[in-house]
């Protein structure tokens, strides 16, 4: 039964378990569950209802990564029938997120990284002390809504007003929004460097870009 | 006076930090550093950059690294001799947000936030020494460390501890403490007139910047607080144990290399650490488990003989509200108990973890770390204060209060055995709403208020300060 196997997929991803995922996704392969079909329903839902129990103060974070991460492992499963079909899998948008280049810090865009994918958003996670210039070819190739930049040292800040600048020099600043953060980041300075916004954690993050992308025109 | 583990515990910290060093090791974007471990001894995996650590190269490093040190201040009498004994305390570091004064509205933080709150530190007797409390908005990157410095040498008279973020700007600071120690052969001679703290990127990682400015200060042999500012189960382990071990481990790659450098340099060691709360995703200060690390990271460092230096007191409450208070009471009294000998962040005038200065909560937290101080000094026992004699002349029919001996015993040790407290209310009820029933954030705000119309500090030689703008100005035609 396909429910099932779709439920199996769901609680996985709740459970947190890999292998459980990952097993479930190749069930719903052979059982020849459309991927599409098999992500909304399956392990999409699991990683929704969790996220949703985060924001309710009823389920850790950690649970929330293991879910994220079950949901990845379910999802590499399924990758090749989906490029296979060419089915393009709806998603709540894209993100391409980095810590600027001379910023090694990654835990707090990781956090903003898994909290976006648990809310359907697709992740270009680029890493650590990423050079302006790859920031830029990642905005050309992969065409985000959104890019994320992370500062967490006062000395990285100015490259945050960087990549804007190279943004629009490029002729790509309009295509994509930019919104920033990290510990010494503020409002204020999102506003002076013309980003598209600022937060000051995952939480506020994810409902920021959801809202930027609500307004934007279609 | 409390001791949270036992001997075996601490030893077995130390075991299993010198298996991190020597095992996994740490980080160094930094040749040169990696170079000198390497001539010292160390395995240097250089495509890596990582550095194991033997275990002998700690032990040689911590014997020399001074156990007491003198932070010096401008007025003498405010030098303090770090790791004898005593809990130092120092004020709160790096609002970027302030509780406006007059309005109450939130708004970044200016250069004047960090004139008076410097000027409020200099006042509160509970502050041993000076961290720059605020990170002024509107002053340009390039000359940030130097205005801020400037600022807080224009100030107070206690001893100084500066924001270090890039070489040249550290630089540049230095320039301007040895005008302030009154020329540069007497700063060589005492460089402690000043002090910075360095922080590294866990796990186990250190930049080249933050080593450039710890290489730095070993030339000089300028003291600097070197702590982990891992939060517990996102960059360091979620069991504390683990977090005091991987925290041991990451200030010791420092500790080694300065003390190669400049054997000898005056180091404060040990920790910002805190939990991450799982629910939230956020860092929580204001948590028992903050004590705790503190309180078994302190262990460890007197196993070494070498001060620990903890930020202990820091509010997570967005507020100046009963949160804030019983955050900043419950982490600081742990700390000093725990024999800490500094408390960084004791006297804490931030709310809303490090973000949001707000003046109202420095003269409350002021007045806690006031009540802590008095807790440290305890009871003292003596022939005298046992008053047995006393106790017998006064009898069953006389009092404490009515006799003559038992005045003049009062008179005689009234203020050695008392605190006595300045913003907490401990009148009648009649007299308390005769003054106008307030509670303690408003006798907080008129107190504020009061110093700030008050208070005066020895200005700066004129020379001093002009030389300072200078050196200011000379950073800023750098720019470009």
């Amino acid at each position: 039964m396909s429910s099932v196997i779709l439920d199996e997929m769901r609680e996985a991803v709740i459970q947190g378990n890999k292998d459980k995922a990952t097993n479930a996704a190749k069930k719903a392969l052979e059982a020849k569950i459309s991927p599409m079909d098999a992500i909304t329903n399956g392990l999409a839902k699991g990683v929704r209802e969790i996220g949703d129990k985060f924001g309710e103060g009823e389920v850790f974070l950690v649970e929330l990564m293991a879910a994220a991460k079950a949901m990845k492992a379910g999802m590499s499963v399924l990758l090749p029938e989906i490029k296979a079909s060419k089915t393009k899998v709806k998603s709540a948008g894209k993100l391409v997120i980095a810590t600027v280049q001379g910023d090694i810090h990654s835990i707090g865009k990781d956090i903003v990284a898994t909290m976006m994918e648990a809310h359907g958003f697709e992740v270009a996670n680029l890493g650590e002390d990423v050079p302006v210039d790859v920031i830029l070819k990642n905005v050309q190739d992969q065409r985000p809504d959104i890019l994320g930049l992370s500062s967490l040292i006062t000395s990285s800040m100015p490259v945050q007003r960087k990549v804007i600048e190279e943004l629009k020099a490029a002729g790509l600043r309009d295509k994509v929004k930019v919104i920033i953060g990290g510990a010494p980041t503020t409002d204020k300075w999102a506003k002076d460097i013309g980003a598209d916004g600022w937060a000051g954690d995952a939480v506020t993050a994810v409902a920021l870009a959801v809202r930027l992308l609500s307004s934007k025109p279609v | 006076m409390f001791e949270l583990l036992t001997r075996n515990e601490v030893y077995a910290i130390h075991m299993a930090a010198m298996e991190v060093l020597e095992r996994t090791g740490i980080l160094i974007q930094h040749e040169e550093a990696l170079r000198i471990l390497k001539d010292a001894g160390a395995t240097i995996d250089q495509k890596k950059k990582v550095a194991h650590i033997p275990e002998y190269l700690v032990k040689e490093a911590v014997r020399k690294t001074p156990s007491r040190h003198l932070f010096r201040a401008i007025n003498p009498k405010f030098n303090i001799l770090i790791g004898d004994g005593n809990s130092y305390f120092t004020n709160a570091f790096g609002a970027q947000c302030t509780y406006d004064f007059s309005t109450g509205q939130r708004r970044a933080s200016t250069l004047k936030d960090l004139e008076d709150f410097t000027l409020l530190s200099d006042y509160f007797p509970a502050v041993d020494y000076i961290k720059p409390n605020i990170i002024p908005q509107e002053v340009p990157q390039d000359t940030l460390q130097q205005t801020m410095a400037l600022s807080m040498f224009k100030n107070s008279e206690k001893h100084l501890s500066f924001l270090a973020l890039t070489l040249e700007g550290f630089k540049d600071v230095i320039e301007m403490a040895k005008l302030y120690a009154g020329g540069e052969e007497e700063f060589l001679r005492h460089p402690s007139i000043i002090d910075t703290g360095l922080n590294n990127v866990p796990p186990l990682k250190y930049t080249a910047n933050i080593i450039d400015i710890a290489l730095e200060c070993a030339k000089y042999k300028i003291p600097f607080d070197i702590s982990t500012g891992a939060l517990a189960s996102a960059s360091g382990p979620i069991t504390l144990a683990g977090m005091v071990v991987q925290g041991v481990a990451e200030n010791h790659a420092v500790l080694v290399l300065t003390e190669l450098v400049g054997p000898g340099t005056p180091m404060l060691w040990g920790s910002c650490a805190t939990i991450m709360d799982q629910r939230h995703g956020t860092a929580a200060y204001g948590s028992p488990e903050n004590g705790l690390i503190h309180a078994a990271f302190c262990q460890v460092a007197h196993y070494y003989g070498i001060p620990y230096y903890g930020a202990a007191g820091i509010i997570d409450s967005k507020v100046p509200d009963a949160q804030a208070a019983y955050e900043n009471t419950m982490n600081v009294l742990n700390a000093t108990l725990a024999g800490v000998d500094v408390v960084h962040d004791a006297v804490y005038g931030i709310v809303e973890t490090g973000i949001t200065a707000s003046y109202e909560m420095f003269a409350i937290s002021n007045e806690i770390c006031e009540a802590v101080k008095r807790i440290a000094r305890g009871m003292k026992v003596s022939k005298e204060t046992l008053a047995v004699d006393l106790i017998d002349k006064v009898g069953h029919d006389s009092n404490y209060l009515t006799s003559d001996e038992g005045l003049e015993f009062t008179r005689k040790h009234l203020l050695e055995e008392y605190w006595i407290p300045s913003l907490t209310d401990r009148t009648s009820r009649p007299d308390w709403e005769a003054k106008g029933s307030k509670d303690m954030l408003q006798r907080a705000r008129e107190k504020v208020k009061k110093i700030l119309d008050t208070h005066k500090v020895a200005p700066l030689g004129k020379d001093v300060e002009e030389k300072m703008r200078n050196i200011i100005k000379q950073r800023a035609k750098k720019r470009p």
